[in-house]
């Protein structure tokens, strides 16, 4: 009885918590709005810029493309923390190939290809094997934080690739692209398209199609699903493979784009996939909601980008720059409401063997 | 089970197998070295024939932007590949990845018998906290450090006046940003007197490239603004390119970066925008001739002259322990270099009158701050 009261206790100072963040937003726009002159008011004059907006878009792709992934995956029963990995090889692949076949286009399809494999090589451990999903997924990660940068410095005698000469370039649709602010929507690189077109794709597969009902239900209940005369294993090697095809597409698209793939430390990845995570999450394993997310972080950023430069705000910019970690980790903490699957990270048998 | 325990076994050692791959000082130079692969390498191999017949062994702890950066590391390599060539050394360089490697990697040329090492290079100002602890614990063994000064008897600092050539480069877009001026692929927006610039990590060193960049914009246009952005890392040049398009977006035509490979992404993004960029410690037009048509000139640091000279003094039994060299505009330190493609392009009166200003630096005329807080 006391634990009830304290746990609403506790529900309503999160949302209380959450109401004064949403306030202080408000009032922060409104005086943007009231007073152009004032601290909001250069704060949301250089956020609401058509470059804002292109930046956003361009630093959202790899972490869409790859939470995409991880919501496949995950729905189905198998949690992929390994989107790092397969992020970190696709974007290696792919300039290799687009080094060696001369387009961009065969780089982005290699990439992912190779991606695939990986998420392959992790979907046979799980499911066959029936490993950790956990340990399994930090392998992948593991095995492409090595191998990329071990592979490069083979090729190309340094964990940096050299740079590619050609690149996607832009899709401008005429007289739409002139719109202030909205038209960096018609004026982006074509993975912004794909991207766009891979969030609806996953969304209608997701919810309207047979193969997204399997997928839930191999997440949610596996054993209904096995009832019905479904192969549980065969859905979720579909998903985990599909996993591997998005997170490919996310990183193929980050280092081509940049015509380089780098390979120190971190990599270019550098925690992308651990975003990744993070945006589906939130979005509650909803595609449009893991992408509303990943603007949510990738604007912050852009933002964080801008308000340095124009060195509005009088505090230190290694301070400016964690911004849009801090205001994640918030909003998050306010207002995330995720359920997990019922049997993700379960391994499953079926009853006939 | 058994089955579940072997896989993840066998994961875990794969891995560790792996990890292993990636570390370690790379043998040689021969084996990376694609200009001239002059086959160093098997000198290196049995080390004990090869130090005998060279005149000094040298061990070289890169930054962390690594090889293949274009830009201040390969500037220290071909410091070194010029003593290889000119002074009969052999030398084993080792490119970490992360900050916390600096020691290790120090300390395994420091300790090593087999070739047993005369001289071991840091290059960058990070290594320094690494070598202030390594240098007392191995009193016999010489440093040299380069951007930085650790003082103790066993390390030469070479340190450059990097706030100088800014200054030089930062007057050149400060007067180039309000005139016409357009080649290559890059156009000047004589409307905005508005350039940029990106530094890698924030600290006392890139601060002194960004205080002498905003002096001499200020020194050719009083009115001018400087639009200044940290990226936070040296090997970012995804974030590098962000930063560069946000300040060509809102108005710059000129952007000089300090940022070591993160700088790539400035130039691409230059290069995207139709502006122009700055490069910095090498001829980048050279060293990154994809994007000559878009570098106006690069802030040139000797880094090369810096390692040679420390081989060189140490093959003449001179080395210079506990001393801090410093290479400025008038030691030829630093300089301005303009752009292989671009540089006949830019006006004759530009031009002199940096040089100017370079001999008004040099007289001690003009002093240019060290620190953006003092500019």
């Amino acid at each position: 009885m006391s634990n009830a009261v304290a746990s609403r206790a506790g529900l309503s100072t999160r949302r209380l918590a959450g109401l004064a963040l949403g306030a202080a937003v408000a009032l922060f726009v409104l005086a943007g709005v009231a007073m152009p002159d004032s601290t909001p008011g250069k704060v949301l004059r250089v956020a609401f810029t058509k470059s804002a907006l292109a930046a956003t878009l361009r630093l959202s792709v790899p972490i869409a493309f790859a939470a995409l992934g991880g919501i496949f995956a995950e729905k189905s029963g198998v949690i992929n923390i390994g989107l790092e990995g397969l992020l970190i090889i696709s974007a290696f692949v792919a300039v290799y190939a687009a080094d060696v076949g001369g387009s961009v286009w065969l780089g982005l399809l290699v990439g992912v290809l190779a991606s695939t494999l990986l998420a392959g090589l992790f979907a046979v451990v799980c499911i066959e094997f029936r490993a950790d999903q956990i340990i399994a997924g930090l392998a992948v990660w593991l095995i492409a934080l090595g191998l990329a940068p071990f592979a490069s410095q083979a090729i190309y005698g340094g964990p940096n690739t050299e740079s590619l000469e050609g690149s996607f370039g832009t899709i401008t649709v005429p007289v739409l692209s002139e719109i202030p602010f909205f038209g960096a929507l018609f004026d982006a690189n074509p993975v912004v398209y794909l991207m766009f077109a891979a969030v609806g794709l996953s969304w209608y597969a997701l919810n309207r199609t047979s193969f997204g009902r399997w997928v839930v239900a191999s997440g949610e209940n596996p054993k209904a699903l096995d009832t019905a005369g479904v192969n549980v294993t065969r859905v979720r090697y579909a998903a985990v493979l599909l996993s591997g095809v998005l997170a490919g597409f996310g990183g193929a698209a980050l280092s081509l784009s940049l015509g380089q793939f780098i390979g120190n430390g971190a990599t270019m990845v550098n925690g992308k996939g651990f975003i990744a995570i993070v945006a589906y999450l939130f979005g509650n394993y909803n595609p449009v909601g893991a992408l509303l997310s990943t603007f949510l972080f990738a604007g912050l950023d852009a933002l964080q980008i801008r308000l340095q430069a124009a060195a509005i705000i009088a505090v230190p910019q290694s301070l400016v720059r964690t911004i849009p970690y801090v205001a994640v980790i918030v909003v998050l903490a306010l207002f995330g409401r995720t359920r997990i699957p019922e049997a993700a990270g379960d391994h499953y048998e079926s009853g006939e063997d | 089970m058994d089955r579940r325990t072997f896989i993840r076994g066998s994961g875990i050692a794969g891995i560790a197998a792996l990890a292993g791959c990636t570390g370690g000082p790379t043998e040689g130079s021969g084996s990376n070295d694609s200009e001239n692969g002059n086959g160093t390498g098997d000198g290196d191999g049995d080390g004990s024939s090869g130090s005998a017949e060279v005149s000094a062994n040298v061990g070289v702890v890169y930054a962390t932007g690594g090889l293949g950066d274009g830009s201040f590391n390969d500037q220290a390599q071909q410091g070194i590949q010029q003593a290889e060539s000119e002074l009969n050394i052999s030398y084993n360089d080792a490119q970490p990845d992360e900050v916390s490697q600096f020691k290790s990697f120090q300390q395994q040329f420091a300790q090593s018998t087999n070739p047993d090492y005369d001289l071991v290079c840091c290059i960058g100002f990070l290594q320094k906290s690494a070598l202030a602890e390594n240098a007392p614990d191995y009193p016999d063994q010489n440093f040299m450090i380069v951007d930085e000064v650790v003082e103790e008897p066993n390390v030469a600092s070479y340190v450059f006046g990097e706030e100088e050539g800014s200054f030089l480069v930062g007057q050149l877009a400060g007067l180039l940003t309000t005139r016409e001026f357009s080649a290559g692929s890059g156009s000047t927006n004589p409307d905005r007197a508005s350039v940029g610039f990106v530094g890698g990590v924030e600290g006392s060193l890139i601060g002194k490239f960004e205080a002498g960049f905003i002096a001499g914009v200020a020194r050719a246009n009083a009115d001018a603004e400087v639009q200044s952005t940290y990226v936070g890392d040296f090997n970012d040049p995804a974030g590098g390119k962000e930063a560069a398009l946000a300040m060509y977006n809102s108005g710059a035509d000129i952007v000089y970066h300090a940022a070591g490979n993160t700088g790539t992404g400035v130039f691409e993004a230059a290069q995207e925008a139709g502006r122009f960029a700055i490069g910095v410690d090498q001829d980048q037009s050279k060293t990154k001739s994809n994007y000559a048509d878009v570098i106006l000139a690069s802030m040139v640091k000797r880094v090369d002259t810096a390692v040679y000279t420390s081989v060189e003094n140490v093959v003449n039994g001179e080395f210079d322990g506990g001393n801090v060299t410093t290479l400025g505009l008038e030691q030829d330190g630093v300089e301005v270099v303009y752009g292989q493609q671009l540089g006949g392009q830019i006006s004759g009166d530009v031009k002199s009158e940096i040089k100017a200003s370079q001999q008004a630096i040099i007289d001690g005329e003009i002093s240019v701050p060290a620190d953006p807080a003092n500019v």
